[in-house]
């Protein structure tokens, strides 16, 4: 899946990487590739500035930790972020049921029967 | 003092260009540069440790870390908002100082030998345009804060805004060193007048510094197309 077409996603695929706990930036890009089953082309560098954008906002907070000689920033979900990612959730499934409708109706029953007759 | 990293290493080359290609506040910019280079060399790690060759394994990192210049796009905007808040903080901080000035001197020159006319009338004026640009600053604020998450677009054009806003207030800044310098001499109370023009020129010096990193970073990211 191209780049272009994850760009309205992001945010709410990363709030929903870091649900289960704490995680940092590397952790955060390999999370979404594996969930996603590699299918995601994402320019990964892009994910740091969208984390930190992400803190900016309130949707995640962050902290160091100690990694052997050297620091690390682990992100995890404020409560405000548990919130938009459920919003995030919602709006996604509203959002595939009405498009899925239209390119993938059900058939009706009996409409075949009716045509023919 | 550490010594400097070896430019040999592409990781590091990576890093260090990356670095020279972003404006913003040290800090972050920093913290932002030292997460992507710890994310490149755990991405070389991981295919290093899958058994590619070294040299393939930085070529393919990169080419899904994406190239410096995709990443400064996305890393500038990120720092042009932070530039942003810095400055509306710097605005924020040192208006109300300005206001007070004027108003402690304003007052100490109603018929009594204190200030001249003329320093009155620019300490209206003047007054009214910092206490117009704090309020400024604190919906900047509190638009690239947890405001953001609703006013996104608000985000894209506000850091040229608190820029030219920084900008005119440090003018401002400048005009008040100057008319308070003057006024010393007329001014009977004129330690105090000496006090608030310092005052000023400090508020000068941080607001015009940082406002002017501000048009800086506000221009570079007009110029990147959105990638992220």
């Amino acid at each position: 899946m191209r780049h272009d077409a994850v760009r309205g996603h992001l945010d709410g695929l990363l709030l929903a990487v870091v649900e289960p706990g704490p995680l940092h930036g590397y952790a955060i890009i390999t999370a979404v590739q594996e969930r996603s089953g590699g299918a995601l082309e994402l320019r990964t560098g892009t994910i740091y500035p969208a984390l930190n954008r992400l803190e900016r906002v309130g949707l995640l907070r962050s902290d160091w930790e100690a990694v052997g000689q050297r620091k690390r920033r682990r992100y995890e979900l404020t409560e405000a972020g548990r919130r938009q990612l459920a919003e995030e959730r919602s709006a996604w499934r509203d959002f595939t049921r009405v498009i899925g409708a239209v390119l993938d109706p059900a058939p009706v029953p009996g409409a075949a029967t009716g045509a023919a007759t | 003092m550490a010594p400097p990293p070896p430019l040999d290493d592409p990781v590091e080359r990576y890093a260090v260009e990356l670095a020279a290609a972003l404006r913003g506040p040290a800090g972050a910019r920093e913290r932002l540069v030292v997460e992507v280079r710890d994310g490149l060399a755990e991405t070389v790690a991981a295919y290093e440790a899958a058994g590619v060759p070294a040299e393939r394994a930085v070529r393919e990192a990169v080419a899904e870390f994406g190239s410096v210049a995709e990443v400064a796009a996305s890393c500038q905007r990120e720092l042009t908002v932070a530039q942003a808040r810095h400055t509306a903080r710097a605005l924020a901080l040192t208006g109300p100082f300005l206001v007070a000035c004027w108003w402690l001197v304003r007052g100490t020159g109603d018929g009594q030998g204190g200030v001249s006319g003329f320093a009155q009338q620019v300490a209206v004026q003047l007054s009214s345009a910092a206490a117009v640009a704090v309020v400024l600053a604190a919906l900047a604020l509190a638009a690239t804060g947890a405001w953001g998450r609703w006013l996104p677009v608000a985000t894209e054009r506000l850091p040229a805004a608190v820029a030219w806003t920084g900008t005119a207030a440090s003018v401002a800044m400048a005009v008040t060193t100057l008319t308070l310098a003057t006024a010393a001499f007329l001014a009977e109370q004129w330690p105090l007048t000496v006090l608030a023009g310092a005052l000023a020129a400090a508020s000068h010096a941080v607001v015009a510094g940082s406002a002017r990193v501000c048009r800086e970073c506000a221009r570079l990211s007009s110029r990147e197309p959105a990638v992220a």
